[in-house]
């Protein structure tokens, strides 16, 4: 029995000994780590709500008290902005129909592709997304208000239309890269049409991301201020006519805010508020409308 | 005190007497409110002003203009003035629809030589080299005052009240950056009563080219003469220590929530919004704070103006204001669209008139142009012609 | 499942679906979308240089660099809005990248589904605050707060590093970067969480099955396996950041002198336009135009930079899944 005690240790046993307290102070480090990381990361949620509960709550708090009967029954040239809701709605519409197939269309031929040329169409859409609004302004006035020497929602609604663009592109290629390729090769196998496997696999699967983009360029859209300035006008009358000088929301406020009387100052405040309203509804519109159409699929 | 008991006789006189003092008032208020939906009661040009339109002949007229939709752009200074005129007008004329946007002077005038709308809106005239950039075709252009502006110099000091002292020479000093304390002794010197803190002085500016930077450049050029190196114009190169923002609205912003500042703002806003401001000494040696009357009383001292000959800082006067300056429409002689040139003409003219647009500019913190310069304005008017070569604006 | 997926030959009786093309008729529709893209973008670059041209005629190439803004005396020195456009954008990626990755990780991963609607929606809706709106509640709410507690505090203990020169302004580049920053929040939030998301689950499952900790299967599995969607919404941020005009002409200050701290004022080429375009004619409008073209170097710049640091990092070895 000596024997035993005087033999030399076990090199196995000895080694697990030694991969276990390897294992746990591992275990141990990469829980702190990890722990750190966890931290960092809900702390970052945090400090990132701090902004965004401060400027909603100012924009609220300064255009709430805007929000009365006379806001939203008469028009621009007394208390009123009826005409400027009816621009915004006209002009994000006809922006919002033609960019959204256009965008995604465009996006998709990018997901779909790694060659050259949708590398260069790539970029090229990164590049166009960090032209100033001003200078998209610019262009919407050179291309449509100098030729056509008319100012209108349709010129608006292109130069709004040029901004939505690039974000819906690149957004919604992002989203249709998310789609798991498993589903694509499933459908192929098959034997389906590329755009059948488009229209019913990978829309449908990567519509939540695409719903973010559009969303996103949407509220960007809307509430755009320089590319309506040079285009629109602006106007005092009720209309609907897009080929005519229109009002808008952000052109409100922009003109408001540059005035010295407080009670117009605080209309512009009211429209800011109503933006920010709007883009809430067809946010929980759009992702309430997603999610019933997703369950309607299964 | 004791009185008698009425008797009926009495009664019935008091009473009938009641009546016909009532409806003497009725009728006049009837009269007064039918003959101007305007309010005309606080007009404060100088030098005998008429309030009733049946002394301008073409007023009426102006209201009888065709149906047209018409189109302008320009200056933001202007844009509360005519938002407030049109508005007038098109509730009298329900056929004009008028729609203007304040997009800048410059880049009115750009619409403007490039023919997308009827009339353009400057604070500074169309010089020699913009003039030459509208074609040749479209023949010669006609440009008027449209309304009267001031500039008020707001300060944001603890303790200091409208009112403080300040000159041509001492200004220029507090905007290039050589004076560079409010308790200076430049500064002190002119205002011996008050206690000026050592802060550094914050100079506010506009950091976009507006006509505003230009009447108060303007001023400061030839009232501090060489005391002022930067010059004068939209834009200026401002000293380092100047904090620019964008807009009147925002330099007022920056004046309020910067203590220790001062910034150079239009008088609407310093009116409106409560802010302290300066007295600025005028060529008469005297110091006048801003106020519509003592903004009209200096552009009255100038009288007509011409787009070369525009300027009406530092005139002399008692009761002058020094910083003024007009803002300017702009429109082609010669339309080439019957009702749309006769529709633009007819507006520009009521807009231009006491009777008409001009009775709106008290209430808004501008000032009525004084009658010297409606007549200029009503003179140049008459020269715009339609297609067939006849002058659009008529008499009623 | 009821719905067929539409084959190329069935039955006579069904009717032929919307949009079902052939495979060529759908590449071509794609391809159409994407060139008539590239051909607005053209006609947009070929009216910008057109309209730029006449400042390079009469001023040549130098007042790109120019130091000296001043159109008095016909200088139109572009320098200074160049290196406050950068910096501004800088302070404000610093910020949001990693606030709005950790951010979206939180969103994606460690918060209660219902919390995580209520929160996404909430960061999504700062994207339709107007940008004017975002400069007066940056000049207004919170310059007085950079002036008063921020700069001095971040003077005392940065102060060594020379960036926090001069007096306190509180309007400046500081500020402005701190808008921004706000500004392209939703953007890096909102598509990072998307792409974070996507991360196939067999991937994140397998590596927790090996023992990772959640801390390892961010860093070595979600980040990693998202990284080309995580570049997509960090080139939509820059992108956004290096453009933003009103709100950056509120709050920057707006000196047209090189600042010499991030405290002191500055100007950057898009405030720079939407500052001038109102008034400018002639040679400054021409000037303004160039200014334009070169932002969207720049953009195309950061672009081209960033994407090469994004291959890098994925060639080095860093695969989809490894565990420590």
């Amino acid at each position: 029995m000596t024997a035993l005690l005087d033999a030399p240790p076990d090199p196995i046993l000895a080694r697990r000994a030694e991969i276990r307290q390897i294992a746990a102070a591992s275990v141990k480090r990469r829980r702190v780590s990890s722990a750190i990381t966890l931290g960092v990361c809900q702390a970052f949620l945090v400090i990132a709500l701090v902004p965004l509960v401060a400027v909603i709550a100012y924009v609220v708090a300064k255009g709430l008290p805007a929000w009365n009967s006379a806001f939203f029954t008469e028009t621009t040239a007394t208390d009123g902005v009826k005409n400027a809701i009816i621009g915004t709605v006209v002009i994000g519409a006809i922006a919002t129909v033609v960019a959204i197939p256009f965008g995604l269309a465009a996006g998709l031929f990018l997901a779909e592709s790694d060659g050259r040329v949708a590398g260069t169409v790539r970029f090229v859409a990164d590049v166009m997304t960090g032209v100033p609004s001003i200078t998209i302004g610019i262009f919407g006035y050179i291309a449509i208000v100098s030729t056509t020497k008319q100012y209108s929602g349709f010129a608006g609604a292109f130069a709004i239309g040029m901004i939505m663009l690039p974000v819906i592109m690149r957004a919604g290629e992002t989203a249709f890269r998310g789609v798991p390729p498993t589903l694509n090769e499933a459908g192929l196998a098959l034997g389906a049409r590329k755009a059948t496997i488009a229209r019913r696999v990978v829309l449908p699967s990567a519509l939540p991301g695409i719903i973010t983009g559009v969303l996103l360029a949407v509220a960007r859209g809307l509430g755009e201020t320089a590319p309506l300035l040079l285009t629109i006008l602006g106007s005092d009358f009720v209309h609907w006519n897009p080929t005519k000088p229109m009002n808008a929301l952000p052109l409100v406020i922009y003109n408001n805010t540059n005035q010295p009387d407080p009670s117009v100052v605080q209309i512009a405040w009211g429209a800011a508020l109503l933006l920010m309203a709007v883009v809430l509804v067809l946010n929980i519109g759009s992702r309430v409308t997603a999610a019933v159409l997703q369950k309607e699929k299964r | 005190m004791h009185t008698s008991p009425t008797s009926p006789q009495t009664t019935r006189k008091r009473r009938s007497g009641r009546l016909l003092v009532l409806s003497a008032l009725s009728a006049g208020v009837l009269l007064a409110a039918c003959s101007s939906s305007s309010s005309s009661s606080t007009t404060t040009t100088s030098g005998g002003s008429s309030t009733t339109t049946a002394a301008d002949p073409y007023l009426a007229a102006d209201l009888n203009a065709p149906a047209a939709s018409l189109n302008g752009a320009g200056s933001t200074f202007v844009q509360p003035f005519f938002k407030a005129a049109f508005n007038a007008y098109e509730a009298k004329n329900q056929n004009v629809q008028i729609n203007y946007q304040g997009v800048g002077s410059g880049a009115g005038v750009t619409a403007f030589q490039q023919g997308t709308v009827n009339f353009a809106a400057s604070d500074v005239p169309m010089g020699t080299a913009d003039l030459a950039k509208v074609p040749a075709a479209s023949g010669p252009v006609v440009q008027v005052p449209d309304i009267l502006g001031g500039v008020a110099v707001a300060y944001n000091v603890t303790g200091v009240k409208t009112g403080l002292k300040l000159d041509a020479v001492t200004l220029a000093g507090i905007f290039d950056g050589t004076i560079k304390n409010w308790n200076a002794s430049q500064i002190v010197a002119l205002n011996p009563g008050v206690t000026l803190p050592s802060a550094a002085i914050v100079p506010e500016v506009r950091s976009d080219g507006s006509g505003t930077t230009y009447i108060f450049s303007d001023y400061l050029t030839t009232a501090a003469g060489s005391s002022w190196a930067l010059g004068k114009g939209k834009t200026i190169a401002w000293p380092p220590s100047a904090e620019a923002t964008k807009g009147n609205a925002g330099v007022a912003q920056s004046i309020s929530t910067t203590p220790d500042s001062i910034g150079y703002i239009e008088l609407g806003y310093a009116i409106q919004n409560h802010f302290t401001y300066a007295a600025v000494k005028n060529q008469a040696g005297l110091y006048v704070v801003p106020t519509l009357a003592s903004v009209a009383a200096d552009a009255a001292q100038k009288g007509p103006v011409t787009p070369t000959d525009f300027s009406i800082v530092y005139q002399p006067g008692a009761a002058s204001y020094p910083i003024a300056g007009y803002s300017w429409a702009i429109l082609l002689q010669k339309q080439t669209n019957q009702t749309a040139g006769s529709a633009t003409v007819k507006v520009l003219d009521w807009t231009t008139h006491t009777g008409g647009g001009q009775d709106l500019a008290a209430s808004l913190d501008y000032v009525a142009l004084p009658p010297s310069v409606q007549s200029y304005v009503r003179t140049q008017l008459l020269t715009v012609t339609g297609p067939n070569g006849q002058a659009l604006l008529t008499k009623s | 499942m009821n719905q067929e997926l539409g084959t190329t030959g069935t039955g006579g009786a069904r009717r032929r679906p919307l949009l079902a093309l052939p495979n060529t008729g759908y590449k071509v529709l794609l391809a159409a979308a994407a060139a008539l893209f590239a051909a607005l973008v053209l006609w947009f670059l070929v009216a910008m240089v057109s309209k730029s041209r006449p400042a390079f005629s009469s001023l040549g190439v130098s007042f790109v660099w120019g130091r000296t803004w001043d159109p008095n005396t016909n200088q139109y020195g572009l320098l200074p809005f160049i290196l406050g456009t950068l910096e501004t954008t800088v302070i404000a990626m610093l910020l949001a990248v990693p606030i709005g990755l950790g951010c979206a990780l939180s969103l994606g991963y460690l918060v209660h589904r219902r919390v995580k609607t209520v929160l996404s929606t909430a960061v999504e809706l700062l994207a339709a605050v107007p940008s004017v709106v975002y400069g007066l509640w940056g000049l207004i709410v919170i310059a007085p707060y950079m002036r008063t507690d921020i700069e001095p505090f971040l003077s005392s203990v940065f102060g060594w590093t020379g960036l926090f020169n001069g007096p306190d302004g509180g309007v400046g580049i500081l500020l402005a970067g701190v808008i921004l920053f706000i500004m392209v929040l939703p953007t890096m939030v909102a598509i990072s969480r998307d792409v974070l998301v996507a991360v196939p689950h067999d991937q994140v499952e397998g590596a927790m099955a090996l023992g990772a900790t959640r801390g390892q299967v961010f860093r070595k599995v979600v980040l990693p396996g998202a990284r080309t969607g995580l570049f997509g919404a960090f080139s939509l941020a820059t992108g956004r950041a290096l453009g933003e005009t009103v709100a950056v002409a509120l709050v920057i200050g707006n000196s047209n002198y090189i600042a010499h701290s991030i405290k002191s004022g500055g100007g950057t080429l898009a405030s720079l336009i939407v500052n001038n375009f109102g008034e400018a004619s002639g040679t400054e409008l021409a000037v303004l135009f160039a200014a334009g073209l070169v932002l969207l170097v720049i953009v195309a710049a950061v672009n081209i930079i960033a994407r090469r640091l994004v291959r890098r990092t994925a060639r080095s070895g860093a695969t989809s899944v490894a565990v420590a």
